[in-house]
């Protein structure tokens, strides 16, 4: 078991190694320009902000800039954490199946004694590979950023961050993967779901106190509020449930699509 | 047991009928040939044996096992190889790695000894492989686990001559070993030497099956001569001649030449001596004999069964 999983996993070490180092300099780069930003500005950036539509300020999670937690669940987490690397597991997971329809690689692999539910589920599970790195460095980082400049975030809630956002991301992951079993070529499969997901995303925020409001509702990003688990200490282990659900649903739906799928 | 069982198979794609109601086996032991144009639905065959799309009629077991159900299949693929029409495989990664993969899910015993009869740079990444270094990574992966039963679409396609000849040996020693092998192609002259018995497909029906020297013995050979004098299509009415076409060229104006030329061609399913005997009344120029190509088999034989 697991050889698929292992082979696809080798093959995304450097991938993961490069995002890592990126993603890592990138969070280390906003602790240490947290202190000169709040020095400078002091409270005045948050009379600043109100000035901003409350649609924008929700659209990226701005609650407060004055604080280090604040600073960070916006501006990294918010935005680079649930948008930007929710996209990346999503466009990955996208090409996982279609690129091998695509390019005819599932040919070679389907002649193998092997389920296709097993093909699915292996190459998805490569993903846990950037998924489980990035989720080690990147709180690393941050947290001994924070200490080092003097700003010192709470470590649990921190962990807690992270812990939550593993089954955010895996349900991005999970609409890139159905995307990737119904189409046959991986672009069109990272197309229809990074619009998807980047619509459902800003939707979430933006029609919030709408008429439209319930279709936040559909949108992982309702489920995941740095915020409140920075700034608060509030940890929504319902909403994290949800995810998960979400996230082993649309990989079970990939399982039974890719299952009665003619390879073609 | 037959190591392959296609009972009524139809494959609908809705704008085409690509396999409308094939019925053949193939024994144990035996290799045969999946013979038709490119586009007859040889490949549609294949992909609904190794399971990669349903029939939408009719059923097919393979190694006793039904491919319509997973785990009957999955069951069936530990002893069957399969080489599709061009291999594919990660770019990114050795040929090592590639083997390294295939082995550790169905076995890779006969992995060395098959590395010394084709030989890929394993240590290359694929993206550098040639197309007939693909094609041998693609026969070591296929014949690697040991199968009872090798699938291979137009093997023969992407080597050169002495590949293929190798390829030919290769395979000869395998039959001798009871290995079963079903392969396609669109030419006959390629797989001719290997097979034991083919199958001929023709726009998605199967329009026979039959012994290798029954079909050969039918193809005939497609014959050009040129003969010194003026001649007509009836200097060569032997038994077994088939639509003769002559030109005369008059060959005289160059004012150097042994007067006219006559250029015949026409296909030859007779008995050759009855030809030689024939040929030899007349002075030769040039003589050209060769093996008929499948396509004019098909116009030949099987050309007015189609409405």
């Amino acid at each position: 078991m697991l050889e698929i999983a292992r082979f696809e996993g080798r093959h995304r070490v450097r991938g993961t190694a490069l995002v890592s180092v990126a993603l890592g300099g990138f969070s280390l780069l906003y602790v240490v320009l947290f202190p000169t930003f709040a020095e400078s500005l002091g409270t005045d950036i948050d009379e600043l902000l109100a000035a901003y539509p409350e649609a924008l300020q929700k659209a990226f999670g701005i609650q407060t800039l004055t604080s280090m937690e604040g600073f960070l669940a916006s501006e990294l987490y918010t935005f680079f954490w649930m948008l930007i690397l929710g996209l990346y597991f999503a466009y990955s997971a996208a090409a996982l199946v279609a690129a091998d329809v695509e390019r005819e690689r599932m040919d070679m692999l389907l002649s193998l004694p092997v389920s296709r539910a097993r093909v699915v589920l292996e190459k998805f599970a490569s993903l846990f590979v950037p998924l489980l790195a990035l989720n080690v460095v990147v709180p690393t980082v941050v947290y001994a950023g924070t200490v080092a400049v003097d700003y010192p975030v709470d470590p649990v809630a921190l962990f807690v961050l992270h812990a939550l956002s593993v089954p955010y991301l895996l349900t991005f992951a999970g609409v890139g993967l159905v995307a990737s079993v119904v189409f046959d070529r991986a672009s069109l499969a990272q197309r229809a779901s990074l619009g998807l997901l980047t619509g459902l995303f800003f939707a979430e925020s933006l029609l919030t106190d709408t008429d439209y409001e319930v279709v936040g509702v559909v949108s992982p990003s309702r489920y995941l509020d740095p915020n409140a688990v920075l700034i608060d200490g509030e940890y929504a282990i319902v909403d994290a449930a949800v995810l998960t659900v979400a996230a082993v649903v649309l990989v079970a739906l990939a399982v039974v699509l890719f299952r009665r799928k003619d390879i073609e | 047991m037959a190591a392959i069982e296609v009972a009524g198979l139809t494959k609908d794609y809705g704008t085409v009928l690509a396999n409308d109601d094939l019925t053949f086996e193939v024994a144990e032991g035996e290799v045969f040939g999946y013979l038709g144009p490119n586009g007859a639905g040889k490949t549609t065959t294949i992909r609904t044996l190794m399971g990669f799309q349903s029939p939408t009629g009719g059923s097919a077991t393979v190694l006793g096992h039904d491919v319509a159900d997973e785990s009957e299949l999955i069951a069936a693929k530990h002893r069957v190889g399969f080489l599709p029409s061009n291999p594919s495989f990660d770019e990114q990664v050795t040929g090592r790695e590639i083997l390294d993969l295939h082995g550790s899910i169905k076995g890779d015993e006969r992995r060395a000894e098959l590395l010394s009869v084709f030989d890929p740079p394993l240590d290359r990444k694929i993206r550098a492989y040639s197309t007939g270094n693909v094609q041998k990574l693609g026969l070591v992966q296929a014949f690697m686990h040991d199968p009872d039963l090798v699938v291979m679409d137009e093997p023969t396609s992407g080597l050169d001559p002495l590949m293929q000849r190798k390829f030919n040996e290769f395979v000869d020693a395998e039959k001798d070993d009871g290995m079963t092998v079903f392969l396609s192609s669109h030419v006959l002259s390629e797989v001719r030497r290997v097979c034991d018995r083919v199958g001929v497909l023709r726009e998605g029906r199967l329009v026979t099956t039959e012994r290798i020297e029954a079909l050969l013995d039918r193809t005939g050979k497609f014959v050009r001569v040129r003969v010194a004098g003026d001649v007509g299509p009836d200097a060569f009415a032997v038994d077994g001649v088939h639509d003769v076409v002559c030109s005369t060229t008059d060959g005289g104006e160059a004012g150097d030449s042994d007067g006219p030329v006559t250029e015949c061609t026409f296909t030859f399913t007779g008995d050759v001596n009855d030809l030689v005997t024939r040929l030899g009344e007349h002075r030769l120029v040039d003589l050209d004999v060769e093996e008929a190509p499948l396509e004019e088999v098909f116009m030949r034989f099987y050309g007015e069964t189609d409405a």
